[in-house]
């Protein structure tokens, strides 16, 4: 009977993980299966079972979340009509996220003199970073200094890893990559925005960038490890949000291909961090080298199976959301020009841009470069898609990863429906099971005291009986012997009278 | 060198969350308890509009009032202008039912306790995509309207709940109760609870820089009316004006639920879905949850490792009172055997003792011999010489 359970659980595991797609995405926890009544979902079962069947071993091998056999349970579906209420619920969360505040932590990665900085300060508006003394002359300074220095927050990582880092540190001339972080608030119309900027610089700029890429994916590793940290803590009611939530990768404006750096940063992070890369500095090509440089780009980046930051589409979107989602998604890698300096234009406007001597090149007109599309994707449009992309999806594959390395097993059968029929069942098989040992507890002491007791009394008898006779034989062996003696002195003492009646008479006297 | 009309977007971080959470839709689960024949379910499906329980008084009210407080989950997907809210209403049928409530509570909170338990050790799992949840986020405690004061069970259990949960406390079936009599009970319950240090559920007053007014006053309101008096009816009568809505009627009049001078009904509905849900949600979440799982944790050695999950420790075991009925039975039974055992002993041992009584008279007996023959053989030695 028991056997036979077991055997029905395994199978239907599959069934009704199948029956939670978007679950892995952490987006809806819903189960067609759970709502239809359970005679169809009895068929329902015995059909999917026939055909996952072959499946079985193969998604067993891969280790994960197995949700076990879940209870039939009957979930009503109703559309409301009238005016119920909880239809505010997003309203509230606007309101109440307002009132939390927002924050980002952005990931900037490229050479020196992409022009990253200017890029920072032109999308958040705001003067970030201090362009009057030019970064590149900080790090000619940076390159003498000890790397070890600006590597030493970065140390939470896989041994092998440190090994190779302290090798590679040994070398001259290799990259000394530092990593640094500045934030700052920005504030538009009420909302509150706390935005770090993640900089590594001195990336790609030696002559030897073996490795370079590992401080920064050592530093986006850190960040997961301490949130990973807060979150198993006792107390982690103000766990901080370190954790990367996109990476800006710049691009240089070469027109020929992807660099061999390049692409071996992207498969370094894209499943650590939503990988979003820009074409630095891009007005220096003509639209046509733009199309064919983004061309290359992309393939070259699914050749080697990278993944970017796709915008989420949501069956609620309007058509237009959705073509723009679209949209954004199509012109990636961004082609951008960033600049925080206003110019007058040929008809007069003031804007943000660079003058030449051909033209004026806005920064926020769509139609000059893909500045607004980033900016649209970073900021307006998909800020928290980006936070929950993170939170859902990168983080918690890299905690089950290092869970798992930890050697931490899964229990897959925490994850089942409260079901009180069930509940009842189970508890009172668990009571049943508990009285059936205490019983068994109780009457084997029992029994064994009772035994114990038994044996001591039996022996005690025992020992009676046998003392008793040892001494009772030993007593009749003594009058056995003086009975003899008794006997024998009778006779000599009869003897002894027929010879001389004296002694007779003595005898009469004494009596 | 900034430009000043040049919008970042951060101001639009708001309707970005706006949006994910319409897509996601909600969870909402609602403990309702109280005496049977307060009207619970009723007033639940009067605050969703829906027939989401059926009374049926027949099934319900002829049982024996024997069984124990026992738990009833109603899933629901309810779905109000395309935004879907997962509800779960939890009942307690027969709390309070029965001559001897002591410890009746114990359902309750063993309910809400092993909720976070659950959820406690899902999120421990390293893998951990689908997670059921059945925190409770709000507990109706529905008060009998007496017109006295709470009973010394509603106060138990009302202590025991708040420490768990959000613990609203109301008043059933209101229209019993004249406006006087209904503002000295409020009165008399709030003293009560404050006097007995009863935690019930607020919500939180801006404490922004900028805070809104409106909300400000609002939530000032909702504080002021507690303990909410509520009335519930899934039927609809004409209000004197051509419109029908849900009431109750009476020879004397009708009592409008949705009618603020009548009773406080739109008060609370207002306080669990329409203002103050997420309140509801996020404070389950990140007080009572995050309390309980503290508890849970410390001290069982977990935080030895801070990289490692903390395990919880040893599931609880239930309270049934069947079960510990049952489970002295078995050890009377047990001591009755023992007791049985023990009387056999002491016979047997007495019988040793007479045994040895016997024999030891069987020993003196021959030693009495042994001496008689004794003395013979020294008196014939004697006459021998």
């Amino acid at each position: 009977m028991q056997t036979e359970s077991t055997v029905e659980d395994l199978k239907s595991t599959h069934v009704v993980e199948n029956g939670y797609p978007a679950a892995n995405g952490g987006v809806k926890l819903e189960d067609s299966s759970v709502i239809e009544d359970s005679p169809a979902q009895l068929n329902g079962n015995g059909m999917a079972e026939a055909n996952l069947e072959p499946e079985q071993d193969q998604e067993q091998e891969h280790k994960g979340q197995v949700l076990p056999k879940q209870p039939d349970l009957k979930v009503l579906q109703h559309r409301i009509s009238g005016y119920v209420g909880f239809a505010n619920l997003p309203k509230q969360w606007h309101r109440k996220s307002i009132r939390r505040g927002f924050s980002l932590n952005l990931l900037c990665v490229g050479q020196a003199a992409l022009g990253k900085s200017t890029l920072i300060n032109t999308l958040f508006n705001k003067e970030l970073y201090d362009l009057t003394t030019p970064a590149t002359e900080d790090l000619a300074a940076l390159k003498l200094e000890d790397a070890s220095q600006g590597l030493s927050d970065g140390t939470e990582s896989i041994q092998q890893e440190q090994q190779d880092h302290a090798i590679s540190e040994g070398k001259s001339g290799v990259a000394a990559v530092k990593i640094n972080t500045l934030s700052t608030k920005i504030e538009e119309n009420g909302v509150s925005l706390t935005l770090n900027v993640i900089d590594a610089p001195g990336f790609g700029d030696a002559i030897d960038n073996t490795d370079a890429w590992k401080p920064i994916v050592r530093e986006i590793d850190s960040r997961f490890d301490q949130y990973l940290d807060a979150e198993n803590r006792l107390e982690r009611s103000a766990i901080q949000d370190n954790r990367v939530h996109a990476c800006l990768y710049f691009i240089e404006p070469t027109g020929h291909s992807l660099s061999a750096l390049d692409l071996e940063f992207c498969k370094a992070v894209h499943h650590k961090c939503n990988l979003i890369p820009v074409i630095a500095k891009s007005d220096i090509l003509t639209d046509e080298e733009i199309e064919i440089f983004k061309l290359t780009i992309t393939s070259q980046l699914e050749k080697e199976g990278i993944e970017l930051f796709e915008p989420p589409q949501y069956a609620l979107d309007d058509k237009e959301t959705a073509a723009r989602s679209s949209e954004l998604h199509a012109k990636m890698p961004f082609a951008i020009v960033g600049s925080t300096n206003v110019v007058s234009t040929a008809d007069g406007r003031h804007v943000r841009g660079r003058s030449y001597p051909w033209g004026v090149i806005e920064v926020d007109n769509e139609s000059h470069s893909d500045f607004v599309y980033l900016r649209d994707l970073l900021i307006k449009v998909y800020l928290m898609e980006l936070r929950e992309k993170t939170e859902t999806v990168l983080y918690e594959k890299y905690r089950s990863e290092k869970l798992n390395f930890l050697n931490i097993k899964q229990d897959n059968s925490v994850f089942k429906e409260y079901d009180p029929e069930l509940k009842q069942k189970e508890e009172k098989q668990l009571h049943e099971a508990k009285l059936a040992k205490l019983e068994a507890e109780m009457k084997a002491v029992f029994q064994q005291k009772v035994n114990e007791k038994e044996k001591k009394l039996q022996k005690s008898e025992a020992e009676l009986f046998a003392r008793h006779k040892e001494m009772k034989d030993k007593l009749t062996k003594q009058l056995k012997a003086l009975e003899d003696k008794k006997h024998q002195l009778e006779m000599s003492l009869a003897n002894q009278s027929a010879n001389s009646p004296a002694q007779a008479k003595k005898k009469g006297f004494l009596r | 060198m900034s430009v000043e009309n040049v919008v970042v977007g951060v101001s639009n971080l708001p309707n970005q969350r706006y949006k994910i959470v319409s897509n996601q839709g909600g969870i909402f689960t609602l403990m309702v308890c109280g005496e049977s024949g307060l009207g619970k379910t009723t007033f639940i499906n009067t605050l969703f509009q829906t027939t989401l329980k059926h009374a049926d008084p027949q099934q319900r009210r002829n049982q024996p009032i024997k069984r124990t407080v026992e738990i009833d989950v109603l899933r629901a997907i309810l779905e109000e202008k395309n935004f879907s809210l997962r509800v779960n209403v939890i009942d307690t049928p027969g709390f309070g039912d029965n001559v001897n409530n002591n410890k009746s509570w114990q359902t309750i909170v063993d309910f809400i306790d092993e909720q976070h338990d659950s959820y406690m050790r899902q999120e421990q799992q390293p893998f951990r995509d689908t997670k059921f949840d059945l925190r409770v986020h709000a507990v109706l405690y529905f008060i009998r309207p007496t017109g006295h004061g709470l009973k010394p069970l509603d106060i138990e259990t009302m202590k025991r709940i708040s420490t768990r949960a959000n613990l609203i406390p109301v008043i059933a079936k209101s229209d019993t109760l004249t406006a006087k009599e209904l503002q000295d009970f409020k009165l008399r319950i709030r003293q009560v609870v404050e006097a007995q240090e009863i935690r019930i559920f607020t919500p939180p007053l801006d404490e922004s820089e900028s805070p809104d007014p409106a909300v400000m006053e609002h939530a000032r309101q909702l504080i002021e009316s507690m303990p909410f008096a509520i009335i519930g009816s899934e039927t609809k009568f004409d209000n004197g004006q051509g419109t029908m809505v849900p009431a109750r009627k009476y020879p004397w009049g009708i009592v409008e639920v949705e009618n603020d001078a009548h009773c406080d009904f739109r008060k609370l509905r207002s306080l669990l879905l329409r203002t103050n849900l997420l309140d509801l949600v996020l404070s389950t979440e990140e007080l009572h949850y995050e309390a309980y799982r503290k508890l849970r944790l410390e001290g069982s050695g977990a935080s030895e490792d801070q990289s490692l999950p903390a395990r919880a420790p040893a599931r609880k075991l239930s309270h049934n009172p069947q079960f510990k009925e049952e489970e002295n039975a078995l050890k009377k039974y047990f001591t009755d055997q023992v007791k049985a055992e023990e009387q056999r002993f002491r016979q047997w041992e007495q019988n040793i003792v007479n045994e040895r009584i016997r024999l030891n008279s069987d020993l003196e007996e021959v030693q009495a011999k042994v001496k008689k023959m004794e003395e013979q053989v020294r008196s014939l030695q004697l006459k021998k010489h």
